[in-house]
């Protein structure tokens, strides 16, 4: 699976990151792993909106957070 | 990237939260507060932990509000900074009711290679409360990583009761006195220079300078001038920090056992797209406001002459919902108002 690291980053660039790599996205998903927890739902909110499903995957004893996120089946774009 | 060993140059670099989105969040200061047992009404005080402001009964015919609020850099300019943050902290008094002899005790942290700022900063707290009717009384200042700003603030009225979320009645009218988006606003600036650039500038139809010129003259509004048209009319108030108008009114919900449902949000223009690309949630009223309006509840009855008193004393309102016989908060496919200044 496609990876990107966006520990270290502050909103709102971690959204920003993440769009670049999802519009370059070859494989059918892509790990974010990040360590700033308000991006998190940031990044869930963006890509949720822009037609892409977010699954979850950080551990629950982890300071950060890890997101896998594909393109939705339908590839709708609400905007 | 930033380096390490590379020492910020821009105030908002130092910090990696900024203005009213440092704000611990809702779940861990109930948390906080449960671990040491404030929690119930305290018998001292009119009101204290769960409002805006403490409010305390002195004398027989006063009441003295206190409250303290200070954060990080919103913006880079220090003097914008100051006066965002005393806005910020005198906010708080004034969506109470009380504004009179309004005092400010500055808190000032700044990490030790970036005290030049340090009277740009002051000069812009001290000039806001000035503007504001009030004294800058002394203050605390520390060295500190991030740098910090805001005061610790009291004020009275001569009313019996002030301003409390629980008054807030089904049927209610809810107003709403600066337009939201701050914090796209504020993101956008940070990131308008890098390689997102163009990205940024491109998702929206405004140039990200005005946006974030508005955002400011918005936050550098004090809410003093919204608070004295609205007194007479009000039932309840709060103002819109780093919770957003959803978690606000939901605060607000909570305390009065109503339940808020929002049907519009007033947004400066531009901010709706910016919020969009960064995943805050404005459209939800989740994203975090900085020295945000007042959240006003009227009684149905009061509503034109509510509305009058503002326009009279050139104060912006925008009816944002109605306070319902539910609970917590509704929003449904709002609509969203941009304002343009």
């Amino acid at each position: 699976m496609e990876r990107v690291d966006v520990r270290g980053e502050v909103c709102p660039r971690p959204a920003l990151i993440v769009r670049d790599r999802l519009a370059d996205l070859e494989g059918d998903a892509l790990l974010v792993e990040g360590d700033y927890q308000p991006a998190k739902g940031n990044l869930t909110r963006t890509c949720s909106k822009h037609g892409y499903e977010v699954e979850d995957r950080s551990a629950a004893d982890d300071d950060g957070f890890e997101l896998v996120i594909r393109p939705r089946e339908t590839g709708a774009d609400d905007d | 990237m930033t380096d390490a060993a590379e020492e910020p140059t821009e105030l908002t670099e130092y910090a990696e939260l900024h203005g009213c989105s440092c704000k611990l969040g809702r779940g861990e200061l109930d948390s906080l507060l449960t671990d040491v047992g404030i929690t119930a009404p305290q018998s001292e005080l009119i009101c204290g932990v769960g409002e805006d402001a403490s409010a305390r009964r002195i004398g027989d015919d006063r009441t003295l509000v206190s409250t303290i609020d200070f954060f990080t850099p919103i913006v880079d300019d220090p003097y914008q900074f100051g006066r965002v943050a005393a806005c910020n902290a005198a906010s708080d008094a004034f969506a109470m009711g009380a504004w009179t002899d309004l005092t400010v005790l500055v808190v000032l942290g700044l990490p030790r290679t970036a005290t030049d700022v340090a009277t740009d900063l002051l000069s812009g707290i001290v000039d806001a409360v000035d503007e504001m009717g009030g004294v800058v009384a002394g203050g605390h200042t520390i060295m500190n990583p991030w740098p910090i700003a805001g005061g610790a603030v009291t004020a009275w009225t001569a009313e019996p009761s002030v301003l409390r979320t629980a008054a807030a009645s089904p049927g209610e009218r809810l107003y709403l006195t600066k337009p939201l988006g701050t914090q796209p606003a504020m993101g956008a600036l940070r990131v308008e220079d890098g390689e997102f650039g163009r990205t940024v500038a491109d998702g929206t139809t405004r140039p990200i300078g005005t946006i974030g010129e508005e955002a400011l003259a918005w936050m550098t509004t004090p809410n003093r001038a919204a608070i004295e048209a609205a007194r007479e009319f009000v039932t309840a108030a709060t103002d819109v920090t780093g919770f957003g108008l959803a978690g606000q009114a939901k605060l607000l919900a909570e305390n009065a056992g109503v339940g808020v449902s929002l049907t519009h949000l007033p947004v400066i223009e531009g901010t709706l797209e910016l919020s969009r690309l960064f995943g805050y949630g404005l459209e939800t009223g989740e994203s975090a406001e900085t020295s945000g309006g007042l959240l006003l509840t009227v009684p149905e009855s009061g509503a034109g002459a509510f509305e009058a008193a503002l326009s009279r004393a050139d104060v912006f309102y925008r009816e944002v919902g109605v306070v319902t016989d539910g609970s917590g908060v509704d929003l449904e496919d709002p609509t969203i108002e941009p304002i343009g200044r």
